[in-house]
């Protein structure tokens, strides 16, 4: 089972990184995580994807999902430190442009 | 700690269970009223003072259900039902403080457990996939009638688990929206597969022939289940009724764009996207035009049988509300074959990376295209596919292999 570790941090992003396989069950999970940092008033978020393993298209699903509210709110989401094996996932959906992995958490949100 | 029971797990029994316990989509944390009600009528019924419903997940045991017991989940080893799912049969412990198969366990040296019995609950592929399970802390026997309900009571928890009518009757109805059929005109064959990891699935194809021109598309919703299945629906039928534009020469990004704008507030509204590969091409000359829309999951292997990859740069339907698609050209030479296939399948190749070289093997060894679909479906049952697996395969034959 998934775990989420949630931090916002002092210039007010938060900072959400899930550990291990991000799929249909664990999905549903990080979607209301990032509803409910956007609903709270962070709206620039980094997913960490550091120590994520696996995932599918509905992790994608809560990725976008995330992506749309947070810039609804004038925010952004981004991620970062993305696995090669999980980067496949991001390059065969071509969505790997409309959230580009940044290298560390620290400098998602330099540019 | 001592092994006192035989224990030696086969790595790929495992490996097969584990996925099997993962595409139950159990969630955790939450009361599972259905498995509640089986513990509780447990408890009852045999006069115990603890009933759990266990699933042995990674190195845990976690409990769906727990009757009498505070804990949620416990390390796997530490269980009787550990032991209970490697053995894969029914387990009657009268007193676990003798029996030198369970006397170690941290509930038995504590004196929490002495009498313990553990049925298997199995998956459709016979898995093991949770256990059903009483204790007590006194030693007893369980035998006669109270033993044959004991495994009604397992019966029904195992149906709880593992199966629901009403998504089989589900599934079957979605089975009947995909062509019936193979294709086969002059020396070209196509025919599909869909193999949806739950009783209905987000993946779809479609295939059919108008004026000398197969038109091929799969799409994969994101998500499961039904809610996926009929946005799935939704998007087949709306492709379909561009078909005619297309054979009629329409640009097939023109198409897909207009399919995009018809199906964003259903897309939306359902917090969903969908990626789909279509294809147009000519019998005549083999000439094909495709759009990728996210989907990156289409090979095709030349009459010399090297493998190339169709995709474009394109991305999902209901990402981005202003998405255009774009068109791309190839050609299927004589001898050619084409293989689309949804995302559930690189999960069960050994290379995730470059999973084009093992599904690339496949389709240079299979004879024809219900060969190159019985491999791929042989896959899923072998490795117990997490996600829907869906292909299309499209052959191309030599002229005189479709006359021979």
């Amino acid at each position: 089972m998934i775990e989420f570790a949630v931090e916002t941090r002092d210039d007010g992003i938060g900072v959400v990184t899930p550990q291990g396989r991000l799929n249909m069950v664990s999905a549903r999970r990080l979607k209301e995580i990032l509803s409910e940092l956007v609903a709270g008033g962070t709206h620039r978020i980094v997913v960490d994807l550091g120590e994520t393993t696996f995932l599918d298209s509905s992790g994608l699903g809560a990725l976008i999902g995330g992506l749309k509210s947070a810039r609804q709110s004038g925010g952004d989401l981004r991620i970062a430190r993305v696995s090669p094996a999980v980067m496949t996932v991001f390059e065969l959906t071509n969505l790997d442009r409309v959230l580009r992995a940044r290298d560390s958490v620290d400098s998602a949100f330099d540019d | 700690m001592a092994p006192q029971v035989e224990t030696v797990r086969d790595a790929a029994v495992e490996e097969r269970r584990q996925r099997a316990v993962e595409s139950l989509m159990l969630s955790e944390h939450v009361r599972h009223e259905r498995f509640d009600r089986i513990t509780r009528l447990a408890r009852l019924l045999f006069a115990v003072p603890m009933s759990t419903i266990t699933v042995i997940d990674g190195d845990r045991a976690w409990f769906p259900s727990s009757q009498g017991i505070e804990a949620t989940e416990a390390p796997r080893g530490e269980t009787f039902c550990d032991r209970t799912t490697d053995l894969d049969a029914l387990v009657v412990v009268p007193d676990a403080q003798v029996d030198d198969r369970f006397s170690d366990l941290p509930a038995v040296q504590a004196g929490v457990v002495r009498f313990y019995a553990g049925h298997p609950l199995r998956d459709a592929l016979g898995n093991v996939v949770g256990t059903f399970c009483l204790y007590d802390a006194e030693p007893r026997e369980l035998e006669g009638e109270l033993l044959g309900a004991f495994g009604d009571m397992a019966a029904w928890a195992q149906q709880e688990l593992v199966a629901s009518t009403e998504m089989s009757q589900a599934g079957r109805v979605q089975a009947s929206l995909l062509p019936a059929k193979a294709v086969r005109i002059g020396d070209w064959e196509v025919n599909g597969v869909c193999l949806p990891a739950l009783a209905v699935g987000g993946d779809f194809y479609d295939y059919g022939t108008s004026s000398g021109v197969i038109h091929v598309g799969l799409g994969d919703v994101m998500g499961k289940g039904t809610g996926a299945a009929l946005v799935g629906a939704g998007v087949r039928a709306a492709v379909r009724g561009t078909h005619a534009a297309v054979t009629a020469g329409v640009d097939l990004g023109i198409t897909v764009t207009q399919v995009a704008r018809s199906m964003l507030t259903d897309l939306e509204q359902a917090e969903s996207f969908v990626t789909l590969f279509e294809a147009a091409i000519d019998l005549d000359d083999g000439y094909a035009r495709y759009v990728d829309a996210g989907s990156g999951l289409c090979l095709v292997m030349s009459p010399t049988g090297e493998v190339r990859r169709l995709a474009g740069q394109d991305r999902p339907l209901g990402v981005l509300p202003d998405d255009h698609w774009t068109e791309h050209e190839s050609t299927l030479e004589p001898g050619s074959r084409m293989l689309v296939f949804s995302d559930g399948l690189l999960d069960l190749v050994d290379d995730e990376i470059s999973w084009w070289v093992p599904i690339g093997d496949l389709m240079r060894a299979a004879s024809d295209v219900d060969s190159l679909l019985a491999s791929i479906a042989g896959l899923v049952q072998e490795l117990t596919a997490l996600d829907d697996v869906t292909a299309v395969a499209v052959f191309r034959h030599l002229p005189q292999e479709a006359s021979s």
